[in-house]
């Protein structure tokens, strides 16, 4: 049996940051939204379920989520459910098993739903803390201590040493991606900010500052995934999915990563991406991305390893301004994690949305990619680096 | 709407609902855990050698008797060859720093009053080893990469009576 093609027709958010509300609350806006948001599908017509969730065990006290999501949207899964965690690339996860289930012809509408609520108070910031450092070996790296932020600080400070590169060039990133969320309405940071707001702000991970790292973000996204034949049906204008690559090494621990300044995996799971997209020049024929920028230092490293540029000339890339909306590749248009935040289970699912949003041309107008955007891709990492998954999308399957 | 939910919806609410109350204790005592550290003995870990050698100073990991290939953290199955067949070597007490940085806002859970400190990779010297470990005794600013450092032990205080121990590094010369 040939791979049936599967395309995004809509989706919609719920607002971002600290929100007073509970996971089940965030879920339900999410999914409102994207029901909403898409003429001719109900709950009555999603086959598929796919919930993207990293920690509700500990942040909601909650488990079995996939199934509560069914109870909430008023959705009877009659072929397949599943909640995935693959920590800050689990929404991606999510599209992906989706997209595998419509190729394999199992069914031809899925839900795919990304939920997070961390946001459980000041006093209870360490908690939050904890929940985030075991996503490595707790036994051998949560015990030291280290948060995200001091993690990826010595991606930054290693990338420095060995390239040459500046913390002003980081904060381009920084600049680029936070003022384009200030023109996104669900972001949970929607200030415009300058290089010198970047370097002067607390140095809470050195070299990285508060103004290099995303946040800690309540949040929530769906999207309804689909059949060619439906996608056809329903409009003119879809989001297909025209390659998915992932690549995990034999490692998770900090104690087993062979670089502090690249990520193999990614380069892997691009390529496979590429390949499967028939891509074989990405920076000519990539019109959006949607990448993981957690960090600034982390972009920065993924317009290496993605193919972009040689190895060490990110810095440039950014100080060039070849990631601007007008320029090579329009990276991070909605905002990135950077902007909008990172409700961990979220994140992927609301990039994947921002491609569709951007070929449909609805997103509002300082953010959207001239020139009509036809062909995008989204990229997450998760844990120390040690996973990468790159997917490619299209307003053509062909 | 059946005649039943009328009758709920009318007599709804004022002094005549029954309540109750229920009481959630003040403090509710868990299985230990949540405090980032193993129990280490045999009973509960098949790596308690490990933890062993460290009580008594030394750092050490798993080595492949097959195929000779050295693991840390250690193991119970090789991942280059799959035996089990693992032996128990020393590992040096000296390295550099690889990189570092510091956790200065919220440390995680049962780490808050931690804070400033100081996370590293440690490059070990003479074999192909980098350890994800804390930094004492110096400050960031006063640390950089390529600096020596040495190994330290540290005897974890509670909240349970079993001795546990931990590694962490300190400036190479510094004895404070």
């Amino acid at each position: 049996m040939m791979p049936r093609n599967a395309a995004i027709v809509g989706g919609g958010h719920a607002d971002w940051g600290h929100r007073e509300a509970t996971w089940k609350d965030l879920a339900q806006e999410a999914g409102k939204a994207t029901f909403d948001d898409v003429d001719g599908l109900t709950p009555d017509d999603v086959e598929g379920l796919f919930v993207g969730a990293v920690q509700p065990e500990r942040f909601a006290f909650q488990s079995h989520v996939a199934p509560l999501a069914a109870e909430l949207l008023g959705i009877d899964v009659t072929k397949m459910i599943s909640r995935t965690e693959l920590a800050c690339a689990s929404g991606q996860a999510a599209l992906r098993y989706a997209w595998l289930a419509i190729a394999a012809g199992q069914l031809d509408v899925a839900l795919v739903l990304g939920v997070e609520k961390m946001n459980l108070g000041d006093d209870h910031v360490p908690e939050t803390q904890a929940s985030m450092t075991n996503v490595l070996d707790r036994e051998f790296d949560g015990v030291n201590g280290l948060n995200a932020p001091s993690f990826f600080s010595m991606f930054a400070q290693r990338h420095m040493h060995e390239y040459g590169t500046t913390h002003e060039q980081l904060a381009r990133v920084s600049v680029k991606n936070k003022n384009h969320a200030a023109n996104n309405p669900y972001a949970q940071f929607q200030t415009e900010v300058d290089v010198d707001d970047v370097l002067e702000s607390y140095p809470v991970a050195p070299p990285l500052c508060l103004l290099d790292c995303s946040g800690i973000t309540d949040g929530a996204a769906g999207l309804l995934l689909v059949s060619e034949e439906k996608a056809r049906e329903l409009t003119d204008t879809a989001a297909y999915v025209t390659g998915s690559g992932q690549s995990c090494m034999a490692g998770n621990s900090i104690n087993n990563l062979p670089s502090f300044s690249g990520w193999p995996q990614a380069t892997q799971a691009a390529e496979e991406a590429y390949d499967q997209a028939g891509i074989d020049d990405p920076v000519d024929e990539l019109d959006v991305a949607e990448i993981h920028d957690c960090f600034s230092i982390s972009e920065i490293i993924e317009y290496e390893d993605l193919g972009w540029v040689e190895k060490g000339e990110g810095g440039q890339f950014a100080e060039d301004g070849r990631g601007e909306l007008d320029g090579d590749i329009a990276v991070n248009p909605r905002g990135g994690l950077l902007g909008c935040g990172h409700p961990l289970g979220a994140t992927g699912v609301s990039q994947a949305l921002e491609i569709y949003k951007q070929f449909t041309g609805e997103v509002e107008s300082a953010r959207q990619v001239p020139d009509s955007p036809e062909t995008g891709l989204i990229h997450n990492l998760s844990g120390s680096g040690s996973v990468h998954s790159v997917m490619t999308l299209a307003r053509d399957p062909q | 709407m059946t005649d039943a939910d009328n009758t709920t919806a009318r007599s709804d609410g004022g002094s005549d609902t029954p309540r109750t109350t229920v009481t959630i204790p003040d403090s509710i005592e868990l299985p230990r855990l949540l405090d980032f550290y193993d129990l280490q003995d045999a009973e509960h870990t098949r790596i308690s050698e490990f933890y062993d050698r460290l009580r008594d100073g030394s750092l050490s990991t798993t080595e492949c008797r097959d195929c000779g290939d050295l693991q840390f953290p250690p193991r119970v199955m090789c991942p280059e060859c799959t035996s089990d067949d693992l032996a128990y070597v020393s590992l040096p007490h000296h390295g550099t720093l690889f990189a570092l940085s510091a956790v200065r806002g919220s440390g995680p859970l049962g780490m808050t009053d931690d804070t400033p400190f100081v996370t590293s990779v440690v490059d070990l010297d003479g074999v192909d080893v980098k350890l994800s470990a804390r930094i004492d005794g110096a400050d960031y600013d006063d640390l950089s990469i390529g600096d020596p450092v040495t190994l330290e032990v540290v005897d974890i205080d509670g909240p349970t009576d079993q001795h546990r121990v931990f590694y962490r590094f300190r400036p190479r010369g510094d004895t404070a």
